[in-house]
C-alpha cells in the first residue's frame, strides 16, 4: 500500500517547501522561547 | 518539479474564472457582515469571564477555556453541517490539517503571552501593542496572499487608514479601561505583547492559506483545535505541575461552567471571524472583527459597572476611542474588494492549488462559496453524540455553578443579549442563504 503513504510524503515535503509554513513556524518558535523566558 | 505539481497538472481544474459581479458583491457584503458579527461575540465572550474570581491562575483560566472552546468547536460544526463535511475536505486539502493544527499551536502560546503581558505592564500599554496583529495581517495578506493588489488609492486608504484610525481607538480604550499601573519587569511585558501581536497576525497566514485553498471554516477550526487544547495543556503541566493543576482545576468546579461558556460564546465569535477571513480576506476580516473590543467595553461599562466614578477625561478617552474605532471599522467595511482584486486573489488561489494538487473545481467552489460536489450529507449519529454530550456536560456544569455575588445590571445585560443574538440570527441567515455555511 504504497499509494497513501507516497500522498503523505509528496504533502509533506510540499509543506516543508513551502516558504510561507517556516514564516508562522519561526514565529511559533519564537513565542515559546520568549514564554520560556517569562516564566 | 513539486510531485503534488505533476499529479495537478492531470487531475485539475484551473482556477481562472473571474466570479460573476453579483455573486461577488454578495460574498463581500457576507465577509463584511460576518467581520462586525464576530466583533460582538468575541467582545461578549468577555462577560462570562468577568463572573469568575481572579484568585485562579490565570494559566488554568485559559486552560479551562480552551476546553470550552474545544467542545464548541467541535459540537457547532456538528449541529450546523454534521462532521461527515470534514472528510470530504481532508480527502481534498489533507495539508491543511497541518496548517490547521500550526495554527491553533500559536493562538495558545499568543493567548499565554498575554496574560504575561498584562502582569507585567497593564492592559492599556498590552492591548494596543498586541492589538496590532490587524496590521501585521494587512502586511501579510498584501505580501503572501495579493490582497489589495490593483486595489486603487482610496481602497488603500479606508483599509490601512481604517486599521490605523482603529489601532488608535484601541488605545484609548485600552487606556481608558485599564486599573492597572505598570509594575517593574517592563522591558518584558512589553516584548510579550509584541509577541501576542506578531504571533496572532502571523496565525492569519494558515488561515487564508486554507480559505483560498477552498476548505470550509468548520472544517478548518475543529483541527486548529487540536492545536489549540494540546498547546494549552502542555503549557499549564508545563508551568503549574501536574498535580497542582489538577487541586485547581477542581477548587474551580463552581466556575468551570462560566468559563467554558465564555469559551463556547468566543467560539461563534471566532467562527464568523473565520467566515469574514475567507470573504474579504484578512485585511479587513481581522480590522472588523477587532471590533470585539467595544463590545467588551459596553458589556464592562453598563453591565458590570467597570467606570462607575470615573472622571470626565476617562469618558472622553471612551467616547474618542470608540468613536475612532466605528470610523475605522466603517471606512474598512467601505473598502470592499473590487473585481480586478478578487482575480487576483484567484492567482493566489491557483498557486495554492498547484503546490498541494488540490482539485481546481473544489478550490473553485470553496471561493465562490457554493457546493463543491452535491452530495448529501447527513447528520451521523456520532454528531448527535457529540451534541448530546456537550449539552449534557454544560447542563452538569451549570447545575455545578454559583452564581457570583456581583453588582450586575440585568437590563443593559439583556439589552446587549438581544443586540448579540440579533446579529447571529440576521448574520447567520444571510450566510446560509448565501453560501449555505460553506
Amino acid at each position: 500500500m504504497s499509494g497513501p503513504t507516497s500522498r503523505n510524503r509528496d504533502i509533506l515535503r510540499a509543506i516543508a517547501t513551502d516558504v510561507h509554513f517556516w514564516i508562522p513556524l519561526g514565529v511559533l518558535l519564537g513565542g515559546l522561547v520568549l514564554l520560556d523566558h517569562l516564566r | 518539479m513539486n510531485p503534488l505539481d505533476r499529479d495537478l497538472q492531470t487531475a485539475a481544474v484551473p482556477v481562472s474564472l473571474p466570479v460573476d459581479r453579483q455573486r461577488l458583491k454578495k460574498l463581500q457584503t457576507v465577509g463584511m457582515f460576518c467581520g462586525f458579527a464576530a466583533g460582538a461575540w468575541l467582545g461578549g465572550a468577555e462577560a462570562p469571564i468577568k463572573l469568575v474570581n481572579p484568585e485562579i491562575s490565570p494559566i488554568t483560566v485559559s486552560l479551562i477555556m480552551v476546553c470550552g472552546v474545544f467542545l464548541a468547536r467541535w459540537s457547532v460544526p456538528a449541529f450546523v453541517r454534521g462532521t461527515s463535511h470534514l472528510r470530504s475536505d481532508v480527502r481534498q486539502a489533507p495539508h491543511l490539517v497541518v496548517w490547521a493544527i500550526l495554527a491553533g499551536c500559536m493562538w495558545a502560546v499568543a493567548n499565554t503571552l498575554t496574560i504575561y503581558a498584562i502582569r507585567n505592564v497593564g492592559l492599556s500599554i498590552a492591548f494596543p501593542l498586541w492589538n496590532t496583529n490587524s496590521l501585521l495581517g494587512i502586511f501579510w495578506g498584501f505580501l503572501l496572499f495579493n490582497e489589495l493588489r490593483y486595489a486603487g488609492w482610496r481602497r488603500w486608504l479606508g483599509v490601512v487608514g481604517g486599521a490605523i484610525a482603529m489601532f488608535g481607538g484601541a488605545t484609548l480604550l485600552a487606556i481608558a479601561s485599564s486599573h492597572e499601573a505598570a509594575p517593574g519587569k517592563a522591558a518584558l511585558g512589553i516584548l510579550a505583547a509584541l509577541g501576542a501581536g506578531i504571533l496572532w497576525g502571523t496565525m492569519y497566514i494558515p488561515y487564508r492559506k486554507a480559505y483560498l485553498t477552498g476548505m470550509n471554516p468548520l472544517s478548518f477550526v475543529t483541527f486548529f483545535t487540536i492545536g489549540e487544547l494540546g498547546t494549552m495543556t502542555l503549557l499549564a503541566l508545563g508551568y503549574r505541575g501536574a498535580r497542582p493543576l489538577w487541586g485547581e482545576l477542581v477548587a474551580a468546579r463552581d466556575v468551570l461552567f462560566w468559563l467554558m461558556l465564555g469559551g463556547f460564546v468566543w467560539v461563534i465569535g471566532d467562527l464568523f471571524q473565520q467566515y469574514a477571513t475567507k470573504y474579504v480576506g484578512i485585511s479587513r476580516g481581522i480590522p472588523l472583527s477587532n471590533t470585539n473590543q467595544l463590545w467588551g467595553l459596553a458589556w464592562g461599562i453598563f453591565v458590570f459597572h467597570e467606570l462607575r466614578g470615573a472622571g470626565g477625561a476617562v469618558y472622553a478617552q471612551v467616547a474618542g476611542g470608540s468613536v475612532l474605532m466605528a470610523l475605522g471599522a466603517v471606512a474598512i467595511a467601505l473598502s470592499s474588494a473590487t473585481e480586478r482584486e478578487h482575480t487576483s486573489w484567484r492567482d493566489a488561489a491557483e498557486r495554492e492549488g498547484r503546490r498541494y494538487g488540490v482539485e481546481g473545481e473544489y478550490v473553485n467552489a470553496g471561493i465562490e462559496g457554493r457546493a463543491y460536489q452535491e452530495t448529501a450529507h447527513r447528520r451521523s449519529v456520532f454528531d448527535w453524540l457529540l451534541i448530546a454530550g456537550t449539552t449534557g456536560l454544560f447542563l452538569a456544569l451549570a447545575m455545578m455553578t454559583r452564581l457570583p455575588n456581583l453588582n450586575i445590571n440585568p437590563a443593559w445585560a439583556a439589552v446587549l443579549l438581544v443586540f448579540m443574538l440579533g446579529l447571529l440570527i440576521t448574520c447567520g441567515a444571510y450566510l446560509w442563504r448565501t453560501t449555505e455555511f460553506r
